[in-house]
């Protein structure tokens, strides 16, 4: 790991699907350990840029470094966590197969790091429920869990709080908030405008292109306007105009 | 009832079926591709000429039958092996490969008594032969003849169809299941997000490839164990009150070692499992992977042996069928089980070594389809 390179970055990122430009020349540059809020409406290009990062996806153009390390790079996966927008976990397996599963793929080997992770999602009671009897928020929580086994030090969460209650995603927020103090950087993607003010940065994302990036109030005092929506309709409308 | 609404789902169904274009080719394509296959097989095998030996009982009589013979034989485009001309070489050359079938006539209280013997390897080609050769004795001796007394080297030799089938239908029905539970599994990774996650850790495409195989190894070898005991096993159990009698297993008898009957099934199971693997890539839907039954397992079932000999196929079908691992897989069980071949015969080794070379291309195959890159 490279101390002094920031924990995500990206050097003019394309990525093309034939004439589709889904990420466009995207520059980019996180230091580490903080929350970065990825906004965008749907189809903006969000999961796309997650997937360059993650490697998932080879750029077409342009470079993704995570930990300073160019991505696609199969060995630096052990220090990056992926929560994809699908739980992407085995139905048919109970939450504490799932786990051990991912764990064992990610090489965590530390027993004591799934039981804190399974108490942090609050699953313990439910650790031999298979998975499809889980409601869609614990699926939810048992996905994130999968996420975070290794201990990863840079963590993508692609709509992590869809389809959980307001409660609990109070509690995923405090979580991530957690897990920064203690170093992590979180790249969130949403596209509920609410959950901006959680974030230390937010980064607007439209047609594959940063549109604006800065703190919540940055961004309202950049739009001129208090409401995050409203905001990010202003400063996109300018970017469709030009 | 409401017609509308019945007719709504009707017309859902139809517009279904036209968008999966696959579904509609398979529809429409798949019966008459199946149909075209069987009629082709069936009416055009070009079955190489049947070697035939036949032995008659020393004298001129004898003699002037066995002259007949040949003349008959040879008018039928037979090949008549005349060095032939007793029962332990006809054996010994069946034996080796020389000739398909023998045909033995002796005189006992001076009634002759016609005995028809065949390898016993693939019952079908043995009954289609023993026709031919029915044909042939009524054509030679102006008659019927004797009834025919019939008799295999390798086999139990008492005509039980099912005893020479088992061993090539164990090698199918392991291969059949193996790969639509492998399909099903891995799509079920690709569509369900699963694999996405995976390729997000650091493992590698190949120890996913390795994993499957290795996990489904441990399921089909238990199939594979169980399937070989049933049918090469029985059980008798007593009547037990009201409760009849009965056998357990079908006690097929065998000729080889059931371990390396075991371990070319298990051989098979191994490229179907990669076969599931790959072929996953080209469906969307766990329907999907049922449609490819008629495009892998269908003309398996057709070519690869298991009703007719692939020598016999026509035309282009022969070298389809040579790259099929069932080729492959159902002759191995056939020299093992039926002929008692061992690991020493160049067959055997031949048909290990094939399937095995089969498995891995397939586990590369299916490796490839493993993109980091999914969507």
């Amino acid at each position: 790991m490279n101390g002094a390179a920031p924990a995500v970055e990206a050097r003019a990122l394309t990525k093309r699907f034939g004439e589709l430009v889904a990420v466009n020349a995207l520059d980019l540059e996180l230091p580490a350990g903080r929350i970065y809020g990825l906004l965008g409406p749907n189809g903006s290009g969000k999961t796309t840029l997650i997937r360059c990062l993650v490697g998932l996806a080879k750029p077409s153009s342009g470079e993704a470094r995570v930990l300073g390390v160019p991505m696609p790079n199969r060995e630096n996966l052990a220090h990056i966590g992926y929560m994809t927008q699908s739980d992407g976990i085995y139905v048919d397996l109970s939450v504490w197969e799932n786990l051990r599963f991912f764990a064992a793929l990610a090489g965590a080997r530390d027993k004591a790091a799934l039981t804190e992770v399974l108490d942090l999602v609050e699953l313990s009671s439910r650790r031999n429920t298979p998975a499809h009897q889980l409601s869609g928020g614990m699926r939810r929580r048992l996905s994130l869990a999968c996420a975070l086994v290794h201990r990863p030090s840079v963590l993508f969460l692609d709509e992590p709080t869809v389809g959980i209650d307001p409660a609990l995603r109070v509690q995923f927020w405090k979580h991530f908030r957690q897990l920064a103090a203690d170093g992590a950087t979180l790249v969130v993607t949403s596209h509920v405008m609410d959950e901006a003010d959680r974030c230390d940065e937010l980064l607007l994302i439209l047609h594959g292109k940063l549109l604006a990036r800065g703190s919540g109030a940055n961004i309202r005092a950049q739009a001129g306007t208090q409401d995050m929506e409203e905001a990010f309709l202003r400063l996109g409308g300018n970017e469709s105009e030009k | 009832m409401n017609a509308r609404r019945t007719l709504a789902i009707s017309r859902r169904i139809a517009d279904l079926f036209r968008r999966d274009h696959r579904t509609l080719a398979l529809v429409f394509v798949a019966p008459i591709v199946i149909m075209a296959l069987l009629g082709w097989v069936i009416r055009d095998q070009a079955a190489p000429a049947t070697r035939l030996a036949a032995v008659t009982p020393a004298g001129p009589a004898g003699d002037i039958g066995r002259q007949r013979l040949q003349d008959a034989a040879t008018a039928a485009g037979m090949d008549f092996r005349a060095d032939i001309t007793t029962e332990d070489a006809a054996r010994q050359a069946l034996r080796d490969g020389q000739i398909d079938i023998a045909l033995v006539v002796s005189l006992a209280n001076d009634q002759p008594r016609i005995k028809v013997i065949t390898p016993g390897i693939n019952p079908p080609a043995d009954s289609g032969r023993i026709g031919e050769l029915r044909q042939l004795i009524a054509t030679a001796l102006g008659q019927t003849g004797p009834p025919l007394e019939q008799e295999s080297i390798y086999g139990a030799g008492d005509g039980d169809f099912f005893n020479a089938f088992a061993p090539a239908l164990v090698g199918f029905v392991v291969f059949f299941l193996v790969f639509i539970l492998t399909g099903i599994s891995f799509l079920r990774e690709r569509i369900g997000g699963t694999l996405e996650r995976l390729l997000a850790t650091p493992v590698r495409r190949v120890e996913i490839v390795l994993g499957y195989s290795l996990g489904f190894a441990v399921f089909a070898t238990l199939q594979v164990a169980l399937v070989l005991a049933f049918v090469l096993g029985s059980v008798h159990i007593d009547a037990i009150g009201p409760l009849p009698a009965i056998n357990i297993g079908l006690g097929v008898p065998i000729a080889g070692s059931p371990i390396l009957a075991f371990v070319i099934t298990l051989l098979l199971a191994l490229c179907a499992v990669n076969l599931g693997i790959f072929l996953s890539t080209f469906a969307r839907t766990e329907f999907q992977i049922l449609q490819f039954i008629p495009l892998v397992i269908v003309p398996q079932s057709l070519l690869a042996g298991l009703l007719w000999p692939v020598e016999s196929l026509p035309g282009i079908l022969e070298p389809i069928a040579r790259v099929m691992p069932m080729t492959y897989g159902i002759d191995g069980l056939r020299e093992v089980l039926v002929k008692g071949s061992g690991l020493a015969e160049a067959a055997v080794q031949f048909d290990v070594a094939v399937l095995a070379g089969i498995a891995l291309l397939l586990a590369v195959m299916a490796t490839l389809t493993i993109r980091r890159e999914v969507a």
